[in-house]
């Protein structure tokens, strides 16, 4: 029903990715690294795996609409 | 030790609240009918519906609770998921559903309607209404307290404006809003901590390490220890983990709640129905990782590295403005405070706020902008239960009280006119008991025991109902009542050790019966009561009429044709799928043996 759910969490999760990932880039070194997170730069790290997740929401979102769309066509077309 | 959130993390929060928002909106136009809105015109592939039956139950007492459990019993906890969860999942996947969604049903008191009688379904309709509001009220009471305590937040603001976003989006979208929303808190709650379990274990040096540092070998096994219970810290042997947890509460809950069941209903076919629970096992039998192992973490690292000055050291009185002191504390779970801030003891003992390990550990190991995506995650939580609660709610509503009883004919915009109205209402009486929460304590902890009371012989009547055709609806619902009272009656005569007599137990006057733990007085008390249940209905349904055959099919077993998977591949079917989670479920429990 509506419209396919993948959209809205890749969407969501690639602004996250680039944001928290690019906070990451900007906070290179920052104490808050190694008072919280035992060294990591997890924002960076975590921030490229929340984009890549959001890329793979949204990839598979285009992929479904466009069977979708085709499995459609092709009904009307038997119809 | 307080978390000062940056522009970042009120970025990412801000971010999702937006798209929890705009997905109510767009899909405001698709709802046309009273179906749409109530059931998503049974439209939602499986692995949706999946993701939002797991999510729906998602909610506060999950992540804080579980985690609280895991510091105080450790990998025990995990009994929750693995007895008292996946086995029913796939059992109301294979065995139930054909029953639930093969009726067209619209509610699970609307099976037992069809099933039994009007009276069997009035009696759990009214009684799942009024559960779920209130329960709705007290995880949003946990909520505010929480983001108070922890973020220095206004109880008032936290609870209005969480509520108010779960409105809105329920409102607009009705059932598919809450499922989508639930599929991406899903998400959201798996991103958001995984790096929480990935850094705790890394800083308590892996598995083996964290299992040194607990130093209670009862701690990190799940089964060596239930030969008895004195042996373990729950206080609860074998037996009554495997039929109170493990059958009754567990069957009871997962087979019969209305809030899970609702997601399944919802699916596009009757293969997609009977996948949904087996889906959501895959992901259930992986929780104990992200919500368990925080807990025990907690226990055992410390806060020294937080910065140059150890913050145990400061001693701060707690308030609305104070901050969380962790001296007397244990690991990162800070002590309960009385009013003045000086940490509870009990029999020379630190009472610890267990509550508070999960959250500790995201203010513990989350720099900002991680912190954000924690923070979110927690909310996700939240609001997905409450979600969750307010969709089961205004469908039980509208179909089973309303439409059965008040006003049987009007139009179905009429209905879906009531469907938003009891979003409304039911929102509003949920923020009205999370006040009564906040302001008596005690009036819900004997509600929540009433409760128990009212669910532990559920299970007994849906069982009885779909694979014995003999079962009557007198013997339903007088089985139901029997049970009910069976419970309160075993819970009046019995009392944990160590406990005073009242919400706890021995209230009849007379303690027959002395329990080691609370846990092993709640499991037996909903062993006596699915028991009794089960014998009521069968004796009063010998002596009562059945109804005929002809108006049993499709709702029994003995009358229901066995539902065919055609159009898929092996690997999709139903049976095979349960197969896969069954054998996941026996390596997991031997690795953790």
């Amino acid at each position: 029903m509506g419209f396919d759910i993948r959209l809205p969490i890749g969407m969501m999760f690639t602004v996250f990715g680039v944001l928290v990932g690019g906070y990451g880039v900007a906070t290179r070194g920052d104490e808050m690294y190694t008072r919280h997170s035992l060294g990591l730069n997890v924002n960076l790290w975590w921030g490229m795996v929340m984009l890549l997740f959001g890329a793979a929401m949204l990839l598979l979102a285009r992929h479904g609409t466009a069977a979708a769309r085709s499995a459609k066509t092709l009904n009307s077309e038997e119809n | 030790m307080r978390p000062h959130p940056h522009w970042i993390d009120y970025s990412i929060i801000g971010i999702y609240f937006t798209f929890v928002l705009g997905i109510g909106f767009v899909l405001k136009k698709y709802m046309k009918t009273s179906a749409d809105f109530f059931l998503s015109g049974r439209s939602i592939p499986a692995w949706i519906t999946g993701l939002a039956f797991l999510s729906a139950n998602l909610g506060a007492q999950e992540v804080i609770g579980m985690g609280a459990s895991g510091a105080k019993y450790g990998i025990m906890t995990s009994h929750f998921y693995w007895v008292g969860a996946i086995p029913a999942m796939v059992f109301v996947g294979l065995f139930m559903m054909p029953f639930y969604y093969g009726s067209r049903a619209r509610s699970v008191p609307e099976y037992l309607k069809l099933r039994f009688d009007e009276k069997t379904r009035g009696l759990n309709a009214i009684s799942f209404a009024v559960m779920t509001v209130f329960s709705s009220g007290v995880s949003m009471y946990a909520m505010g307290k929480l983001l108070q305590l922890l973020l220095g937040w206004d109880f008032n603001v936290a609870i209005v404006v969480s509520a108010l976003i779960v409105l809105v989006y329920t409102f607009l979208g009705g059932l598919t809003s809450a499922i989508y929303n639930e599929v991406l808190q899903f998400f959201l709650i798996v991103i958001g901590f995984i790096p929480l379990t990935y850094l705790g274990l890394r800083d308590a040096g892996g598995w083996d390490g964290l299992k040194a540092r607990i130093g209670n070998d009862a701690m990190v096994h799940s089964w060596k220890y239930l030969g008895s219970p004195s042996a373990n810290p729950m206080g609860v042997e074998w037996f009554s983990m495997l039929m109170g947890l493990g059958f009754v509460l567990s069957f009871g809950y997962w087979c019969t709640d209305f809030l899970v069941v609702q997601r399944a209903m919802a699916a596009d076919s009757m293969t997609s129905a009977r996948r949904t629970p087996l889906i959501a096992a895959f992901p259930k039998m992986l929780f104990p990782f992200l919500v368990i192992l925080p807990g025990m973490i907690a226990g055992v690292v410390s806060a020294a590295s937080m910065g140059g000055n150890a913050p145990a050291s400061a001693v701060v009185a707690r308030g609305t403005s104070g901050e969380i002191s962790l001296q007397g504390g244990k690991g990162i779970i800070p002590p309960k405070v009385d009013e003045s801030g000086n940490p509870l003891v009990k029999d020379g003992k630190v009472v610890l706020d267990y509550d508070l390990a999960t959250p500790m550990m995201l203010v513990r190991y989350f720099p900002s902008g991680l912190l954000g995506l924690g923070l979110c995650a927690l909310m996700a939580s939240f609001m997905s239960g409450m979600a969750g609660n307010t969709t089961a709610f205004n469908s039980v509503w509208t179909y089973d009280i309303y439409q059965g009883y008040i006003n049987k004919t009007a139009s179905d915009q009429h209905y879906l006119w009531m469907g938003r109205a009891a979003t409304v209402f039911g929102l509003a009486i949920a923020v009205a008991a999370a006040y009564i929460a906040r302001q008596f304590n005690n009036i819900m902890d004997v509600l929540q025991l009433v409760f128990a009371f009212v669910n532990a012989p559920l299970f007994a009547t849906f069982l009885l109902g779909m694979f014995w055709k003999r079962a009557t609806g007198n013997g339903a619902f007088c089985g139901l009542l029997g049970g009910t009272a069976a419970a309160a009656l075993h819970h009046g005569l019995t009392l944990p050790t160590g406990s005073a007599t009242g919400v706890k137990g021995g209230f009849l006057g007379v303690v027959v019966h002395q329990y080691p733990s609370e846990m092993a007085q709640n499991f037996w008390t909903a062993i006596f009561a699915w028991t009794t249940c089960f014998s009521v209905t069968i004796l009063i349904s010998l002596v009562t009429k059945p109804r005929p055959d002809t108006e049993l099919q499709g709702l029994v077993y003995a009358l229901t044709d066995r539902p065919k998977d055609v159009g898929l591949s092996w690997y999709q079917r139903p049976a095979v799928l349960a197969v896969v989670v069954l054998t996941m479920l026996v390596v997991l429990n031997w690795i953790f043996w």
